[in-house]
């Protein structure tokens, strides 16, 4: 590649700062080279032409530039990429580290379950700072189902762990998809399976 | 939710990128529902990136996944000064050179950067018309692909020079002089029309 270094115009001895321009019509120049532009725009009307020049630039590169990309299909490729990737190397511990991640959520779920058991049908609320996203179900699993059968069915009920194990092994889980019915639908699919989940309750 | 990460001298400056964040630290503990979340919230960033450099939708869905299968596997080196977005545009820039490379040949119809210098330096006067659409992306995909690059970072992602030197790994001057040849090159080609651009022959 060739780079034309020389061809720049030295601008430091007080010509046109062409250089730092593109920066200030984005917004992220800061400092000595903020205040150098700043301070040259306010005698040159050609500088602050070129500046308008690049924000229209720039205004119109937003309006046409973004594609969408794959969605659900890149979503499905990169699963099976994943699944292979987890074949070829050695499993990570993956529940347990997750979930300690989670520390601060854990015990808020536990308080919460705790009081809920206590108090009979008083309904339970996550408290305040919810986390990465909003718990809709309650689940036991069965307590010989695999890490791998349980991981292999959230993934296929679109559900995914935002909090547990409580005192009593509740789980809370979020669903990729919103809305009552997605919240029923996801239910039933997983008290089917007998085998893996003994409890579901919504949230 | 403070014990879910201690990093407050080095707090990222964007509220997003502190989610983003978070999502990197679980994905790091084997959590696939954080992957999914992450490519959810980044798929358009990397694959529009990808796109405006290799033009064909099915590389840049390849590069994509690779991308994202990266994150994967390298979560846990993101360091919490970056910024997840500079951090993740940087291994794209990496699986996209590898495609080039493997891909071989230079366009043939490259807008050529080498302009004389004493050429006087054309307004931007012609954007407005670029505006309703095809001529700017037309002018846009001539470009070589170091000087679209800058310009796909500085105004589609609004980067600063530093940050985008970073990424690409180069000096920050070679950053501004890619700029300032895209520049010229672009309001060429504006005023004059892609088809009149002569074509490549800088390498």
């Amino acid at each position: 590649m060739i780079e034309h270094e020389s061809s720049i115009r030295d601008t430091s001895a007080g010509g046109h700062p062409d250089e730092l321009l593109p920066w200030y019509a984005n917004g992220t120049l800061e400092g000595e080279d903020r205040a150098r532009v700043e301070s040259h725009l306010a005698g040159c009307d050609r500088c602050r032409a070129e500046v308008e020049g690049l924000r229209e630039l720039r205004a119109a590169l937003k309006r046409g530039e973004a594609a969408e990309g794959p969605g659900e299909l890149g979503r499905r490729r990169l699963r099976r990429t994943v699944a292979q990737e987890r074949r070829r190397v050695r499993p990570r511990s993956l529940w347990r580290p997750a979930l300690a991640a989670a520390a601060a959520l854990v015990i808020a779920v536990e308080t919460g379950l705790l009081v809920r058991e206590a108090t009979g049908p008083e309904t339970y609320r996550p408290l305040q700072g919810a986390g990465p996203a909003e718990a809709v179900l309650q689940v036991r699993f069965a307590p010989e189902a695999t890490e791998a059968q349980i991981r292999a069915l959230l993934n296929e009920v679109g559900a995914y762990l935002v909090g547990g194990p409580g005192a009593l092994g509740v789980y809370r889980l979020a669903l990729e998809e919103r809305g009552p019915d997605a919240v029923e639908r996801a239910a039933s699919r997983l008290r089917r399976r007998e085998a893996i989940v003994r409890e579901v309750r919504r949230q | 939710m403070g014990a879910l990460r201690d990093r407050s001298e080095s707090a990222p400056a964007e509220h997003d990128d502190g989610q983003a964040a978070t999502l990197l630290a679980a994905i790091a503990d084997g959590s696939e529902p954080a992957l999914e979340r992450f490519y959810r919230t980044y798929e358009g960033v990397v694959y529009t990136f990808a796109l405006r450099r290799l033009g064909e939708p099915a590389d840049a869905a390849d590069v994509l996944n690779e991308t994202m299968l990266e994150v994967w596997r390298g979560a846990g080196r993101f360091e919490q000064r970056a910024r997840v977005r500079t951090w993740l545009l940087g291994i794209a820039h990496h699986k996209i050179l590898d495609r080039m490379r493997r891909r071989g040949r230079r366009r043939e119809d490259e807008l050529d950067p080498a302009m004389p210098d004493d050429e006087a330096e054309p307004a931007w006067a012609s954007i407005a018309a670029a505006q309703d659409a095809g001529r700017l992306r037309a002018c846009l995909d001539r470009l070589s692909d170091a000087h679209r690059e800058v310009v796909h970072l500085a105004f589609f992602e609004d980067l600063s020079y530093p940050e985008i030197a970073r990424l690409v790994g180069c000096p920050e001057g070679t950053v501004k002089t890619r700029m300032f040849h895209a520049r010229r090159a672009l309001k060429r080609c504006l005023v004059e029309g892609p088809e009149a651009a002569p074509g490549g022959g800088s390498e």
